[in-house]
């Protein structure tokens, strides 16, 4: 009994340690881009001491994740679950520079800390199993063929002490293919202190999420240490982005098909001379500002702050104008100086709503310029070869830009090296200035290129080469082999910039899947063909026409009397040999 | 103490070995496996996420149900509703919802992958949610549905299972006691077959239809634009949902088996009782309950004295002290090791990397001196000739 109660004594004193140095923080920001669309931006982040999470004393830390990490040696993890594509060019610089998204698909990277090579393939191995367990994805198809070791364009973002450091592995690996739905947002949540049951968190809906126009989850585990001192902490973020319109999330949930609007409810300019009243001209409302809420865009208003979240005065925030009105249910509102980002301050176990009415705006929140527009597309024709093009564009009129663009190609897409090519500005000069490959090895791993570049300013890079495409063993295809295959996206990374391209469709030469039926029914009947007709001239004697007749009984008793005499002949000259 | 429990131990086990067949289900479990790929065959990951939702209401709880989806259906791109997966054209039920777990989905659904499945045959590195964790004492629902024949059902349009190869996986559970006992369901064409080759006891088996016999679509809901749950699949469902409100219902197999309607289902659904124990009669008196939910009779020890489970608790933590000191035993020799190690390893930490590749900007003069060797060796070729003439 004394046992127990000063276990419980230790356990209370931990708690009370836990409790002192664990935070959490939730933020959302909400910020409209063109045309009639709505970026939101929630942002979870905890930190927890590495001394209780080394003693599995969790508290915001979730569990389940913890035992993982620490069973698969895992010191820095960075997973992505996105859909969709960024339209760069309306939508301005990718929200956390772009530090939060993956390409379409999964895409999960790693530092692994293990002696040698071999050991950390064997923890990558428990590491995507254990999470494919957790996030209900494939995750386990990240085999050694779509497993990679980037030199140039991952670094850790967290700290590491030199001893540890020597001892990482980074691996990278990626899945074009995978799909992105509701049983992923189920275990993300699980993993939020507030469980999606109150705070920013309570506004996540799956079938708001995945009706959006690019959206992405991450999650990112990454040590962090104050300078100077033994004192880290590890600090789990939890991110999800995307970006809804407007006007298909007001859409009844029951009733989501897009039908024509009644004619009392068209909105007419009456400006213009009408010859009878059944006519209009629709007006234009796109100079307006769109008038939504909360509850319209997703679903149901936010079921007040999270309580877990003590420090946190501001969990909401819109990058408006101060001059747009915008009503709330008695939240306090803090405008910033910059004149475009305003936070509202919630009253804790209340329903927080926010109704924006429609407004005519002559400003609106400038954009930020991205440093880099990028766009991949395939190029060449036919089932044997192929090429791809990246057109890179550098919008800066002052700075060049220095870029590392990642290639991960599957084994069946065979790189030609040679082929590489870069041309700024139709010439070509030399912007490569650095380069790393690891060649593909059939079934065994794919193509991995990094390819350093330096852009002038104004200007654009064309990065060409060319391939092979391989053809797969019959039990190789998936079962919609059809479809084609996906291509992981290049990652550019500019210093802690990174932009990723869009997944590419490669058709491979698909056999017919009948075709080894039609193969043995044709060779079965080829071979029944040759061995009945060679069968018949060797059994068969072949005699002309008129010679059939005399062909009977007579000739047989003829040859079994010849081959009585002959056997006779024999046994006589035997027996003589004996005398 | 403890070898007072070890000595109990014996007798406790001679005392459970002695008692009546009151073998009864300690654990409920259910395997749910759609089959087919593409958007068409939706209707048949709308029958399997019913069953879903049917065995999560009754109280089978997600780590408990092992889901194969091959397709995404609620968020494809086909698809007009987001996130959602209708089995009815009413639409009052959101069967994708808020909270699923789905624990083999996309191509992980395979025939391999579902024999392993059942026979635990499974890599060290699986998690345990995509296992199968069931003892002698555990109940499973295994339900089916997609396209098949004659004692075949297809997997993603691409591989089939037969239904020998069901019955010998189902042996093998049945030699390592992973089963106590199986409702085995299935809808699918001609899904009779399927069971019928079945030799393990304790299992019932119910299906769609005969041999010659398709099974077929209940309806249609024109804003999804394909069929959404097939006949069979309704039917049951309208049972469970009509009359097995609550897990406490005491509605038996048979009373489902009863209600199936031929002229309803459009085929004639089959059951298969003889490899039950007490055949028919036994297993028409099987509460529903049994298969369908998480109910489990507990068996109550009398209470012997009131300091026993302090006293168990202190032996508890004496064991707990015990294994801790081990454990830092080991770990303190792990450490012996593993500092005499790295010295021998630190030769061999040569690192996989992707390897530089040089630009060479001085492939002009390469090719000069390659010209001049060439020219220098035809030279000497040419000198040779001419003295030898």
């Amino acid at each position: 009994m004394r046992q127990l109660q000063s276990l419980l004594v230790f356990l209370a004193a931990i708690l009370t340690f836990a409790r002192a140095s664990s935070d959490y923080h939730e933020q959302l920001v909400l910020r409209p881009l063109q045309p009639s669309l709505l970026l939101a931006s929630f942002n979870f982040q905890s930190n927890t001491t590495w001394a209780s999470f080394e003693q599995q004393n969790f508290r915001y830390f979730p569990r389940s994740l913890g035992q993982i990490l620490q069973h698969a040696n895992t010191r820095e993890l960075h997973l992505r679950f996105s859909l969709g594509q960024w339209d760069a060019e309306n939508w301005g610089a990718r929200p956390w520079k772009g530090a939060r998204e993956g390409g379409t698909g999964v895409e999960l990277w790693a530092w692994v800390e293990a002696e040698t090579d071999e050991e950390a393939d064997g923890r990558w191995l428990t590491l995507t199993n254990a999470l494919s367990g957790l996030f209900c994805a494939s995750l386990n198809f990240i085999d050694s063929t779509r497993t990679t070791r980037p030199v140039l364009s991952f670094q850790p973002s967290g700290y590491h002490t030199n001893s540890t450091a020597s001892k990482l592995h980074l691996l990278h690996g990626t899945l074009p293919r995978e799909v992105v739905c509701t049983e992923n947002l189920t275990p993300f949540l699980k993993l939020l202190p507030c469980k999606g049951k109150a705070g920013i968190s309570s506004l996540l809906d799956g079938h708001k999420l995945f009706d959006a126009s690019w959206q992405s989850m991450s999650l990112d585990v990454t040590p962090i240490c104050r300078s100077g001192s033994e004192d880290c902490q590890l600090q789990i973020t939890q991110t999800t982005d995307m970006v809804l319109d407007i006007q298909r999330s007001k859409r009844p949930r029951d009733n989501p098909i897009p039908r024509p609007i009644p004619s009392e409810e068209l909105k007419c300019d009456t400006s213009k001379p009408y010859n009878s009243f059944d006519t209009c001209y629709p007006l234009d409302i796109s100079a307006q500002e769109e008038e939504w809420s909360l509850s319209q865009i997703f679903g149901h208003t936010m079921k007040g702050s999270c309580p877990l979240a003590e420090n946190e005065s501001y969990p909401v925030c819109i990058n408006v104008p101060h001059a747009r009105d915008i009503y709330t249910s008695g939240a306090r509102e803090h405008k910033d100086e910059s004149g475009y980002m305003r936070c509202f301050e919630l009253t804790p176990q209340e329903d927080f709503e926010m109704i924006l009415p429609p407004q005519d705006l002559s400003e609106r929140a400038p954009l930020e310029q991205p440093l880099l527009y990028a766009e991949r597309s395939f190029i060449g024709y036919g089932q044997e070869r192929g090429g791809v093009q990246a057109i890179l564009t550098n919008p800066s009129p002052t700075d060049a830009v220095d870029f590392v663009y990642m290639e991960s190609l599957p084994w069946f897409m065979k790189l030609y090296l040679h082929t590489l090519k870069a041309k700024i500005n139709g010439n070509s000069e030399d912007v490569i200035q650095e380069m790393y490959y690891r060649p593909a090895l059939d079934r065994k791993r794919g193509t991995q290129l990094e390819v350093r570049i330096l852009i002038p300013a104004n200007s654009t890079v064309v990065l060409t080469y060319d391939f092979e495409k391989a053809i797969l063993r019959y039990t190789e295809y998936p079962p919609d082999a059809n479809r084609g295959f996906d291509i992981a996206p290049a990652v550019i990374t500019i210093g802690n910039v990174s932009i990723r391209t869009t997944s590419l469709l490669l058709p491979l030469p698909t056999p017919d899947f009948s075709m080894p039926y039609n193969v043995i029914i044709l060779t079965s009947t080829i071979m029944a063909l040759a061995f009945g007709s060679i069968f018949n001239l060797l059994v068969r004697r072949f005699v002309a026409a008129d010679e059939a007749e005399k062909w009977d009984v007579r000739a047989l008793r003829l040859i079994i009397k010849g081959a009585i005499s002959r056997f006779a002949r024999r046994f006589m000259k035997k027996t003589t040999k004996k005398d | 103490m403890k070898l007072d429990i070890l000595f109990q131990l014996p007798v406790a086990l001679a005392l459970l070995a002695s008692m009546p067949v009151a073998a009864e289900h300690t654990s409920n479990w259910a395997v749910l496996v759609s089959t087919s790929r593409f958007w068409f065959n939706y209707r048949h990951l709308a029958n399997v996420l019913s069953l879903y939702r049917t065995v999560k209401r009754l109280g089978i709880p997600d780590s408990q149900i092992i889901l194969m989806l091959p397709d995404d259906m609620a968020c494809n791109p086909r698809n007009a509703f987001p996130g959602t997966v209708y089995s009815n054209a009413d639409r009052a039920v959101d069967l994708y919802g808020d909270n699923i777990e789905v624990d083999y989905r996309g191509y992980e659904v395979t025939v391999e992958n579902f024999i392993r499945l059942l026979t635990d045959r499974v890599g060290e590195e699986m998690p345990r949610s995509k296992r199968l964790l069931t003892d002698d004492r555990s109940n499973i629902l295994v339900y089916m549905t997609g396209h098949g024949g004659n004692e075949f059902l297809k997997f993603q349009d691409a591989e089939e299972i037969s239904a020998f190869d069901l019955a010998d996986a189902f042996e093998q559970m049945w030699e390592k006691k992973r089963y106590h006992e199986i409702l085995f369901m299935i809808d699918t064409c001609q899904a009779n077959t399927m069971y019928s080759k079945f030799y393990s006891p304790n299992i019932i088996a119910t299906g769609s239809s005969e041999i010659d016999q398709s099974s077929y679509s209940h309806h249609a809901d024109n804003d999804v634009g394909v069929a959404v749950i097939d006949r069979y699949t309704y039917y049951n469902l309208d049972f469970l949902e009509t009359h097995v409100r609550e897990p406490s219902s005491k509605k038996t197999l048979g009373d489902l088996f009863d209600s199936y309607d031929e002229a309803k289902i459009h085929s004639h659904p089959g059951i298969r009782w003889d490899l039950f124990p007490g055949g028919e009669q036994g297993g028409r008196d099987r509460l529903l309950m049994d298969f369908f939910g998480n109910v489990q009779n507990v068996e109550v020890n009398s209470v012997v004295n009131d300091t026993e489970w302090k006293e168990d608790l202190l032996a508890l933590g004496k064991k707990i002290a015990e294994l801790r000191e081990r454990a830092e035993a080991d770990e303190a020799a792990e450490r012996n090791v593993s500092t005499a190690e790295p010295l021998l390893k630190n030769h061999s930490s040569q690192r996989i990397r992707a390897a530089k590749v040089e630009i060479d900007g001085k492939w002009w003069e390469k090719k000069a001196i390659g010209a001049w060797t060439l020219a220098g060796c035809s030279l000497v070729w040419l000198a040779a000739t001419y003295m030898e003439s």
